[in-house]
């Protein structure tokens, strides 16, 4: 008989403890929690698996796990768990470790994790934009910290484009953008290391085709979240995420949209004048129109998802920093954003800029933070989807 | 002062402490508040440890009780109040009428002439019985009982004229002095109709283990042939469902000690009446405790019932009254859709005083066992105490006997 030998490593799931997961070691082991979920494929299913690795610290097996990707956090799994056990609150502590870990400066992911890095997250784009605002102020507003342009606010008068948004964003944007993809590779490899080679019998799709068909059924449809109301019948109220989640990537989208609008007009209307497009923009202008109503779009999800998680019922789920870093921060983006806009256009100067200078550190911190943020889940969730497609799972 | 003990349920505990406490010199009542004694033991149809029918080991105690002058019994009966205290208490006994003659009069022909029908208790939902009732053909008393509220207005008319039966007969109440109480209020099993992952009592053919056992009874609802209620077809592949809302802080949270053996037990029913049958046994760990391992061996040895680490999470109805169960065999990491003629839910053992209220100044713990009260002489037996197969009740009702003994013996 092969021997097997697991060496217990309590360091990890002492971690996934403090991450959400501090319920874990409840588990007895009965099963529930894979036929709970309906979106646990019958080979192998999740999470009972997952429950035993995290209690035994086989940290190897749950960092390559895809399947902790799969899940949609439904909840069906906690409401049925006879211990208390809160087999969802495990799965997502344990993608709020692989998040912290993928990718350096561990010094991030560190600070990430926890309240007390919050305060250093804050301070370094703090500092950056005060540094900007000083500059800006000193150099071309002739010392005013507060201007006017033709007695409007203009926050382009101390936040210009040219030299300070824009490549400052680009960069930081661009960098995040490099690390996800890296975590995307690293988890890649972590998936291939513990599933070892799998032998796909039968016809293959190529990865494009299973990439489109993953977004349409996650993104576009968001057609896991129906899936994840089939299972067993808990007894307990259905408290879905679908609506405040299709909420938030409609408004995130409208506001990529018209972030690309408006940088594109600028940098191109130096080059063909006649696309240009200016800041502020008119308020009944199409693109100003599509900003607006992302904005209140994503408020709107903004309010569904706090309340459900407010909703929620503690003896089953418990919400953990992660959740609430990333609700946090998209709500001070939120609200950051449509106060600047209602202060500019009341034309409190003071509030104007000094709030809209909030709005530019949170939007850093979004961007910048995101390879260590649960919002990372939009890069490193498709990449485990795509792997599990690819491998005909799920 | 007095040295008689009042034993509360005329259960197989309550039946032991009555009789060794009796057997003992002492004066005893027994108040039960069914129409017969036995309790859930008269409902098996077979129990451990040596597998006797109830009518053999109940039949027993039931001579002994009979044969000894110093046991008084009391059925329809229920403690409404309690004075005083250790060693000098005067519990108020209220008595439902019975509204038959006090002597065995066998009323059957009679009784089966009545129209007026209702579900039965005893038979857990699987039957109907007529006003005029036996439990079962050993019942103890053998008197019948008249339930007034379900004749029809026929019966009615021929009840009057017949002389062993009274429907005039009222509530009653009396005070007895006793110096010492014992606790046997037993239990109840857990309501099917709070599993809603399980089918909520909602699926045919989905059953509690307690109703199988009436099933395979020879005095049950088949007549002891083990088929589906649904169309009278004995089943070819029957699952156990372990740990029924047993072990889970939703509901039952603990293990009812007997629910896996009574369920091994429950195969052998099936593959001793139904050589062709096959059983599933869904657990999360089995209970075998001591020599009862042998039990498990042999069932396994069978090669009739396979036994599947990995509980049973959902329960839906399909075509043919057939049974749809999931779940996940953990052992090899696969979860299974797997259809049955027939399912049972182990469901656990609930104590009555956790649903029902007593006078009785009884410290409960958090699930409604009882948890103390020895100070004030009053001891708990059986499954009012913690969960216990048959063996272990008896043996506990002995202990609270020599206890309440201990208790009006010094006076």
């Amino acid at each position: 008989m092969a021997k097997v030998t697991l060496t217990p490593d309590s360091g990890f799931a002492r971690e996934l403890m403090d991450a959400g997961g501090d319920s874990l070691k409840k588990c007895y082991q009965c099963a529930t929690c894979a036929v709970a979920c309906p979106m646990a494929p019958d080979n192998s299913p999740y999470p009972r698996k997952e429950m035993v690795w995290a209690s035994w610290g086989q940290k190897d097996k749950l960092m390559g796990d895809p399947d902790i990707w799969l899940c949609h956090n439904c909840g069906n799994c906690a409401e049925l768990c006879p211990r208390g056990a809160k087999p969802a609150d495990v799965m997502s502590a344990a993608r709020n470790v692989v998040y912290k870990n993928l990718v350096g400066p561990a010094k991030v992911g560190e600070w990430m994790s926890s309240p007390k890095g919050l305060p250093m997250l804050f301070l370094i784009p703090a500092v950056l934009w005060l540094v900007v605002w000083a500059i800006m102020a000193n150099c071309f507003a002739g010392g005013e910290w507060f201007p006017r342009v033709d007695g409007r606010i203009v926050f382009g008068s101390i936040f210009y484009g040219d030299y300070t948004i824009d490549p400052l964003f680009m960069i930081t944007f661009f960098g995040a953008l490099f690390l996800i993809a890296k975590g995307c590779v690293k988890l890649w490899k972590q998936f291939r290391q513990t599933k070892g080679k799998t032998l796909v019998l039968g016809p293959t799709k190529p990865w494009y085709i299973h990439l489109v068909q993953m977004l349409w059924d996650e993104v576009v449809t968001h057609k896991k979240f129906d899936d994840c109301q089939t299972g067993p019948r808990t007894g307990q109220p259905e408290n879905s995420r679908k609506f405040g989640h299709i909420c938030m990537i409609i408004g995130f989208a409208s506001l990529a949209v018209v972030t690309a609008i408006v940088a594109g007009g600028h940098w191109i209307g130096k080059v063909i004048p006649f696309l240009s497009i200016h800041t502020p923009m008119p308020l009944y202008f199409p693109v100003k129109l599509l900003a607006n109503f992302g904005a209140i779009v994503l408020i709107v999800g903004l309010v569904s998802l706090t309340l459900r998680r407010k909703r929620q019922n503690p003896k089953f789920f418990s919400s953990n920093y992660h959740d609430w870093y990333l609700l946090g921060i998209i709500w001070a983006v939120a609200l950051t954003g449509l106060l600047s806009q209602l202060f500019r256009l009341a034309d409190a100067v003071h509030c104007a800029f000094l709030v809209y200078y909030l709005h530019l550190v949170f939007v850093w911190m979004l961007f910048a933070y995101l390879p260590w943020s649960k919002l990372g889940h939009l890069a490193y969730r498709a990449t485990a989807l795509l792997y599990v497609r690819m491998y005909g799972r799920g | 002062m007095s040295s008689a003990i009042l034993v509360v349920g005329g259960g197989f505990a309550g039946l032991t402490a009555a009789i060794e406490a009796a057997e003992l010199g002492h004066d005893v009542y027994i108040v039960e508040k069914a129409p017969f004694l036995g309790g859930r033991v008269a409902q098996l149809n077979k129990y451990f440890p040596k597998l006797c029918p109830p009518s053999c080991g109940l039949e027993i105690q039931f001579q002994r009780i009979r044969n000894n002058p110093r046991i008084k019994f009391f059925t329809l009966a229920e403690v409404t109040g309690l004075k005083g205290g250790k060693g000098n208490y005067t519990a108020e006994i209220t008595l439902q009428p019975r509204h038959t003659a006090p002597h065995a009069v066998d009323l059957g022909f009679f009784a089966s002439g009545l129209t007026g029908e209702t579900t039965s208790d005893f038979e857990f939902g699987l039957a109907t019985r007529k006003a005029l009732y036996k439990s079962t053909p050993f019942a103890f008393p053998s008197r019948y009982v008249l339930d007034t509220k379900t004749l029809s207005p026929e019966d009615r008319a021929k009840v009057v004229t017949n002389k062993f039966l009274d429907l005039n007969e009222t509530e009653k109440k009396i005070e007895l002095q006793v110096g010492a109480i014992v606790v046997a209020t037993g239990w109840q099993p857990y309501d099917a109709e709070r599993l809603s992952n399980l089918g909520a009592g909602n699926v045919k053919n989905c059953i509690t283990n307690m109703q199988f056992e009436r099933i395979a009874s020879p005095y049950g609802p088949t007549k002891g042939r083990i088929t589906r209620l649904s169309d009278g077809v004995a089943p070819k592949r029957v699952a156990f469902v372990q740990c029924a809302g047993s072990r889970d802080q939703n509901h039952l949270n603990y293990c009812s000690y007997v629910c896996c053996m009574a369920s091994i037990k429950q195969c052998q029913y099936v593959i001793e009446a139904l050589p062709d049958a096959h059983c599933d046994v869904f657990y999360i760990d089995l209970r075998t405790p001591g020599r009862y391992v042998k039990v498990l061996d042999k069932a396994r040895a069978s090669g009739n019932v396979s036994f599947i680490k990995g509980k049973v999470a959902n329960v839906q109805q399909i075509e043919g009254d057939r049974v749809r169960i999931q779940a996940e065999d953990a052992v090899r990491g696969e979860k299974l859709t797997l259809d049955y003629d027939m399912v049972v839910l182990a469901t656990g053992m609930r104590p009555s005083l956790a649903t029902q209220a007593t006078p009785l100044p009884l410290p409960l713990d958090e699930e409604g066992f009882i948890a103390g009260g020895e100070e004030a002489g009053i001891f708990a037996a059986g499954c009012a105490l913690m969960p216990l197969d048959v063996t272990r009740t008896a043996q506990t009702g002995t202990a609270a006997a020599l206890k309440a003994v201990q208790v009006v013996e010094g006076r």
